[in-house]
């Protein structure tokens, strides 16, 4: 494997007093496309939250680009400037226009000047192919062009890393392709990505890895050709049975 | 068969609406013919009271007991008065100055192209200070005016400006230290916003003018218009804090996160991400606020601060034009609605605004 990116070690973390993960080791490397499935309130959102840290994990450690996460703020910030974070509701910023949407962030996190952000923002929004929204407010926009919008904004900080949480599942059926095939884009562009998603045909083309969560842990990991032929965990087996007979 | 398909045939002129909607059968004829002639009487005698059968001014020998109607030579007389109080005689330009000043500079924070952290604070500086030196002198030759005499108009508009200038940076502040992640600093707020809106505002004036004179050592008291001024702003940041956190708590959590993942820091979250959306979510409970407000700054004619409705009261308070309290206090609502109307349509024109740029 080449050098991990991302290192969860022995990751825990409850809510109140409910574990949801227990104990969770996992090892992305750079350029790596990991794909995480399971179960509903399985900890898959909660895991790939603390790697960015919008939850704090409370066992373990999470070393992310030679960085350990710690409540040290500095340390917090750099690596949000190198982990972008695709959301399943967008989380768009209703009060800006996609252009501002994106070219705001530069700005106040890197100090780009107003000139440069701009143009950065219309260049990745040209590479999610939404190029001609930019002056429109995000609720004028479907959510297929909203997520896109959404992956562009994360682009433009030049993450070297991008997080996906089921970037697909509030969408209608008929724009997940065009999502999709932006992921698939910046796959291939060699970006490191870790993807929460039941996308099995995305997850069979792209990943490298897939990793299946049950009840705070992970229950199996294994290149898609194994996971998908040749499942180990019985939980697996129910899991993809389920998942293809829709 | 046929005649049911066709489209009904709606009389859309002026006409055909009346009939629909004020005639269409007996009783609504009835009531309509009822309220019409009251509605028609009342404008009458108000129109004939003000305009027709009104005095606009006084000849020789004539007094105000010869108008039929309003005799609006009261407000030739004490008009002075009214909007300058106590204010000296031949410095009432001054006031009037000072006055459009802040007017002005209200007027002006209303306009989007000012709403920065540069441009806003340096506007209102600019405007302050302009209706302090104009109004209090002591500078470039005018001779000295002391607060204790300033009044009417003027002394409205510029409390409750300072008021809301004041106040609302104040209230910014105790609604994001209301949701601290600080326990203390969230509880120590919250009892604090609960102490101050639980009282009076006229006790809570009353202390600042009164109290705080006997209790708190001479240098540290400062100008007693100005520790109105400062209790009554307080008074206000405590209810306008719970109408910006309102406005917060609309926002769905998501926001703040997705900031937080670009990397955005805390004060960038919250000045560019969550107050824009929590002022636009709470717009129009922040107009109500402000209107409240400007009605409200009347009650410091009790701890002896000469504003409009207390110079209003001083014009008719003479016998010889104790009669005329109807024109005056109809002047003085006149006034009042000038500016409070204004404050509506220019909230109005902010919901347009934000509904127009989709938030
Ligand atoms: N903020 C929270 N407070 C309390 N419990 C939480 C919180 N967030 C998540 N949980 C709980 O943690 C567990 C794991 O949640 P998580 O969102 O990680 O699951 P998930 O695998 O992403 O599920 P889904 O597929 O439904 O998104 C669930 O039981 C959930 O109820
Ligand atoms: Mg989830």
């Amino acid at each position: 494997m080449p050098d991990p990116v991302i290192q969860l070690i022995g990751v825990t973390k409850s809510f109140g007093p409910i574990q949801v993960l227990r104990g969770i080791d996992l090892k992305v490397g750079l350029g790596e496309k990991v794909v995480i499935c399971g179960q509903s309130g399985s900890g898959k959102s909660t895991t790939i939250r603390c790697i960015n840290r919008l939850e704090a994990h409370d066992g373990g450690r999470i070393i992310v680009d030679g960085v350990e996460l710690t409540d040290d703020l500095d340390a917090l910030d750099e690596i949000r400037r190198e982990v972008g974070m695709v959301f399943q509701r967008f989380n768009l910023f209703p009060h800006l226009t996609v252009r501002e949407n994106c070219a705001l962030p530069q700005i106040r996190v890197r100090g780009t000047s107003r000139a440069d952000a701009e143009a950065n923002a219309m260049a990745q929004l040209d590479r999610m192919r939404i190029a001609d929204q930019a002056a429109k407010h995000p609720d004028e926009l479907s959510g297929g062009q909203q997520q896109r919008v959404a992956i562009a904004r994360a682009l433009c900080m030049e993450p070297k890393i991008m997080l996906f949480d089921e970037p697909t599942s509030a969408l209608d059926p008929e724009m997940i392709g065009e999502v999709l095939d932006c992921m698939v884009g910046l796959a291939r562009g060699g970006m490191t990505m870790v993807c929460v998603t039941h996308e099995m045909g995305f997850a069979r083309s792209v990943a490298d890895r897939v990793v299946f969560m049950g009840d705070g842990m992970i229950l199996e990991a294994a290149t898609p050709d194994d996971f998908f032929e040749r499942p180990q965990a019985q939980e697996t087996k129910d899991f993809l049975s389920k998942i293809m007979a829709h | 068969m046929e005649a049911a398909l066709r489209p009904p045939v709606v009389d859309t002129t002026a006409f055909g609406w009346a009939r629909r909607r004020l005639f269409a059968t007996p009783v609504d004829t009835i009531v309509t013919l009822c309220f019409g002639a009251v509605v028609v009487w009342v404008a009458l005698r108000i129109v004939d009271w003000t305009l027709i059968s009104a005095l606009w001014s006084l000849e020789d020998g004539q007094t105000c007991r010869d108008a039929a109607g309003a005799c609006w030579a009261v407000i030739e007389a004490r008009g002075r008065l009214i909007l300058f109080g106590l204010y000296p005689y031949e410095e009432h330009w001054r006031s009037t100055l000072a006055c459009l000043a802040i007017v002005a500079t209200m007027a002006l924070s209303c306009v989007p192209w000012f709403w920065s952290l540069k441009r806003l604070p340096a506007l209102w500086i600019g405007g302050f200070v302009t209706f302090v030196v104009l109004m209090h002198g002591g500078v470039f030759g005018l001779s000295v005016v002391t607060t204790e005499q300033w009044g009417g108009l003027s002394l409205t508009v510029f409390i409750f400006c300072s008021v809301a200038v004041i106040g609302m940076p104040m209230s910014i502040g105790l609604a994001l230290a209301r949701r601290s992640k600080l326990p203390v600093v969230r509880h120590v707020t919250s009892v604090f916003i609960d102490l101050f809106r639980s009282v009076p505002l006229l006790t809570i004036l009353f202390t600042a003018a009164v109290v705080i004179p006997l209790t708190v050592p001479d240098w540290a008291q400062g100008d007693k218009l100005g520790r109105v001024i400062f209790a009554f702003a307080i008074f206000f940041a405590c209810y306008q804090a719970e109408i910006i956190r309102s406005g917060m708590q609309a926002i769905p959590p998501g926001q703040e996160e997705a900031a937080a993942a670009l990397g955005m820091k805390y004060w960038s979250r919250v000045f560019d991400i969550l107050l824009p959306q929590a002022f636009r979510n709470s717009l129009p409970a922040t107009i109500n606020q402000f209107v409240i407000t400007f009605k409200e700054t009347s009650i410091v004619t009790i701890i002896g601060f000469f504003e409009i409705m207390a110079s209003a009261n001083a014009a008719v308070g003479t016998g010889e034009w104790g009669a005329q309290y109807v024109e005056v206090y109809f002047f003085v609502g006149a006034v009042y609605f000038l500016f409070v109307f204004g404050l509506s349509r220019y909230g109005a024109y902010l919901e347009k605004r934000a509904r127009l740029t989709h938030a």
